[in-house]
């Protein structure tokens, strides 16, 4: 059993834990970052779909890791078949799709847009929907640094409220054009945007931090297929693990840890004093720290919380609100497949995530006057599970009428694996008070801990008449393409879809969240819990920019006002 | 099944009952007939040459390392009939899928064993009730109404696995055999790739490839341990 002393330690090393590290480690503060598993190098990644989509080499394993998951309080918790967040140093970024966004402006108030545009009937009276406790435009910065220091391709839509054609019209005002310009178009983009546009919709290359040219040292992308789910195998894509830890290492102040699974926050009162991990040999440290940060997955900043409780905090540390596992969030994503006769599309090549978007749909960009739901959806072209190689188009489901094997379904793979496109609604589910994140009694993880359980059913009236509007408007474009056969995906049955959200909402009150804007616990100061698990509604968008650009925010914070005047900073 | 019998009993014979001369001959007989079983599509140079040869010419085409023969076969008849192979569309016997799925069993599934071996046990019970004939013994459209029977849940014999869970999971390591890179065992001579014209791990494409309206065709289709041993990839 070891004990070290640091000034900050940060549990998990991915797109919070690396952006903070590299800042506070430059700030001169030293830190000490733990990481569950292992550090790779791009030379580790194979051009492989079995072993990283199909098995899912990248993130944690159902088997060791497992989070289970019920659809309401009185169903049976059974664990998820997979795992759709990182396991290793740069953690999801490492084989995300690298689509990053800035989030609109409604996005930080949706609660007050809807009230104002709509009054307050608008909102699913179960729904916790909440204003964030902060602007856009207190964030811009932020998303600024983190554009420019990983390397985001795209074009600007908005260049200080000037519009500007050839990118999003919808996006918020941004100071300065993207570092880097779009990536290349490809035949599912070229359709995409023709058919998008002769239904008077505002289709524009979606932006990645995907290097579209070689850009401070790494190379530009090669448009190679093995995306996401993949780590890349040159480093094009803006991972953490490529764009941020070797910053963090160069200021001499960071010491990554890995194989390191942090069980508990260390309190004393209202104060922590660190963390106690256990080693990659299965030994119990402990780290004693001025500053603990959390920058886990959302399942785990949770967790930690709940198993870390005290006499002075019962429920779970920093958890005086109640608040802490609800609230939980996830894009749901169905789809509609896109099939041509007369032309190859070739959609396994290039980047294989979101490549071309309309945001005519999202957040408030429409009038939901007339409709039976509030907020939008993303809609973006790609490949069936962001993934274009041949094991994961023969997981999707055929058109009606194609059986899912023999001859016949031999003959539409062979058809149709080189000439369809799919299209994909990203939704903004709303929050509600009884999506939670608890502690599975039954079930319990490879370090023995109760694993995470998640409480969640997608299937309610706004967001499943949301589901059928945005279907209906990808169908439309599905015909706008020229596709000869246009045909719906299946939808999930009530399992939690992508980019999971939520559990340590932030906010202006004390008793109604967990955190204040820079992801500082109200009840213990020198606690920090930063990522999507603050968010506390969820937008349309992709969250991992966001993500980058709190965590340069509660950095900032940290460096600038709290290493000063240790405290409370708001 | 026949052939590779009659192959082990001549080798046992010829082991301990003949003199060495005779042996060698049996020995050699059984080889050869041990080799056309497993290779029916390729001549057998060992007949014909080297009555010296020290080892057996693997092709990597069967099973041999979990299933055994009974179930070998099994899992090919079913593979083929959820993929099966046409002139020009190679099928999963083509692709070597049982080859991939022996292999996956006796190392990165070998957690699905006992499913594999419980609901091959199942089917057997099932066939033998509905057909009294084992699944490799019906005819095709016999197959394919089993299989269907199994999709559709109707195979009440099947407790655990229930038959939707092992005709899902027989068509998701199917597919994994047809299309997953030669190095796991499947996807023979990249017989899966070429069937849907995938042109495997190429590291770029070009802008007018982005572009094009028409298929892939202009570099050879190349798997991982070729790539790897020409040092083509990595930074």
């Amino acid at each position: 059993m070891a004990t070290e002393k640091t000034d900050v330690v940060i549990v998990g090393m991915g797109a919070v834990g690396g952006v903070m590290a590299a800042e506070l480690g430059k700030a001169g503060l030293k830190v000490i970052g733990l990481e569950r598993g292992p550090r790779l190098k791009t030379a580790d990644f194979q051009l492989d779909e079995l072993r990283y989509f199909q098995r899912k080499d990248l993130r944690p394993s159902p088997k060791t890791q497992p989070v289970t998951w019920r659809p309401n309080a009185s169903a049976a918790a059974m664990p998820l078949p997979q795992m759709d967040y990182g396991n290793q140093a740069g953690g999801g970024t490492v084989h995300y799709g690298a689509v990053s966004w800035r989030l609109h402006e409604d996005d930080f108030h949706a609660r007050t847009q809807t009230i104002e545009r709509y009054g307050l009937s608008a909102i699913p009276q179960d729904s916790t929907l909440a204003d964030w406790p902060l602007s856009y435009a207190e964030l811009e910065p932020f998303y600024d640094k983190a554009e420019y220091d990983i390397g985001v391709a795209g074009k600007a839509g908005n260049l200080q409220g000037r519009k500007i054609a050839g990118g999003n019209p919808f996006e918020a005002p941004r100071q300065r054009e993207y570092p880097l310009p779009p990536l290349t178009k490809d035949q599912p983009s070229i359709l995409f945007e023709a058919g998008a546009q002769k239904l008077g919709f505002h289709p524009f290359s979606t932006p990645h931090a995907i290097l579209s040219q070689p850009y401070k040292g790494r190379p530009a992308c090669t448009y190679c297929t093995y995306c996401q789910a993949f780590g890349c195998y040159i480093g094009a894509k803006s991972s953490i693990l490529v764009a941020k830890l070797p910053e963090a290492d160069a200021t001499g102040n960071v010491t990554i840890k890995t194989g390191a699974m942090c069980y508990r926050v260390n309190s004393s009162g209202k104060r922590v004093t660190g963390v106690s991990y256990y080693g990659p040999d299965g030994s119990d440290n402990t780290i004693e720290a001025e500053i603990v940060v959390l920058g886990t997955f959302i399942y785990d900043n949770t967790r930690l919380l709940l198993l870390s409780k005290t006499d002075a905090f019962p429920n779970g540390l920093a958890n005086s609100s109640g608040q802490v596992g609800k609230h939980l969030m996830a894009h749901m994503m169905p789809t509609v497949f896109v099939g041509f006769e007369d032309r190859h599309v070739n959609t396994y090549m290039g980047p294989s995530a979101q490549k071309y978007t309309v945001d005519d749909f999202n957040a408030d960009n429409f009038d939901h006057g007339s409709l039976r739901f509030i907020r939008g959806a993303q809609i973006s072209v790609g490949t069936p599970n962001l993934e274009g190689g041949p094991i994961s188009f023969s997981t999707t489901a055929p058109p009606p009428g194609t059986p899912r094997w023999g001859a016949a379904y031999r003959d539409y793979l062979a058809k149709y694996f080189t000439r369809f496109a799919v299209m994909v609604a990203q939704t903004e589910n709303l929050p509600y008070g009884d999506q939670t994140i608890d502690l599975d009694p039954a079930v319990r993880d490879q370090w023995r801990l109760p694993a995470p359980r998640l409480t969640y059913d997608w299937r309610r009236p706004n967001e499943t008449a949301r589901v059928e509007y945005m279907v209906k408007k990808m169908e439309e474009i599905g015909h706008a393409m020229g596709g000869n056969t246009v045909w719906r995906g299946p939808l999930s049955p009530g399992l939690p879809g992508a980019h999971h959200e939520g559990g340590t909402r932030m906010g202006n009150d004390p008793n109604t969240s967990v955190v204040n804007k820079y992801g500082q616990s109200w009840d213990i100061h020198n606690l920090f819990i930063v990522g999507s698990s603050t968010f506390p509604s969820m937008s349309g968008f992709n969250p991992t920019l966001t993500i980058e650009a709190l965590a340069y925010m509660s950095a900032d914070a940290i460096a600038n006002k709290y290493k000063k005047s240790p405290g409370a900073l708001l | 099944m026949s052939e590779h019998d009659e192959g082990r009993r001549a080798f046992i014979v010829g082991a301990v009952g003949a003199g060495a001369a005779a042996g060698a001959v049996l020995v050699e007989t059984a080889y050869a007939k041990t080799q056309k079983a497993r290779a029916p599509s390729t001549k057998n140079p060992a007949a014909a040459e080297a009555p010296a040869a020290d080892h057996a010419v693997e092709t990597f085409d069967g099973h041999g390392v979990f299933f055994n023969d009974e179930h070998g076969e099994t899992v090919a008849a079913f593979a083929e009939r959820l993929m099966p192979g046409a002139p020009g569309k190679p099928g999963a016997r083509d692709a070597n899928v049982l080859n991939y799925i022996d292999l996956a069993l006796a190392g990165a599934y070998a957690d699905q064993q006992d499913f594999y071996r419980r609901g091959l046990a199942q089917l057997d019970v099932y066939c033998r009730k509905t057909y009294s004939q084992p699944f490799v013994k019906l005819s095709a459209a016999q197959q394919d109404e089993v299989i269907g029977a199994l999709e559709q849940g109707k195979a009440s014999e099947f407790e655990f696995p229930t038959a939707q869970a092992f005709f899902n999971t027989l068509r998701a390591h199917t597919m994994e055999g047809m299309f997953a890179d030669p190095v796991y065992g499947g996807n023979k001579d990249f017989a899966g790739w070429k069937l849907v014209g995938f042109p495997g791990t190429q590291l770029y494409y070009t802008p007018a490839d982005l572009a094009s309206k028409e298929a892939f065709t202009r570099a050879p289709i190349v798997g991982l341990q070729a790539r790897a041993k020409a040092g083509t990839k990595g930074a």
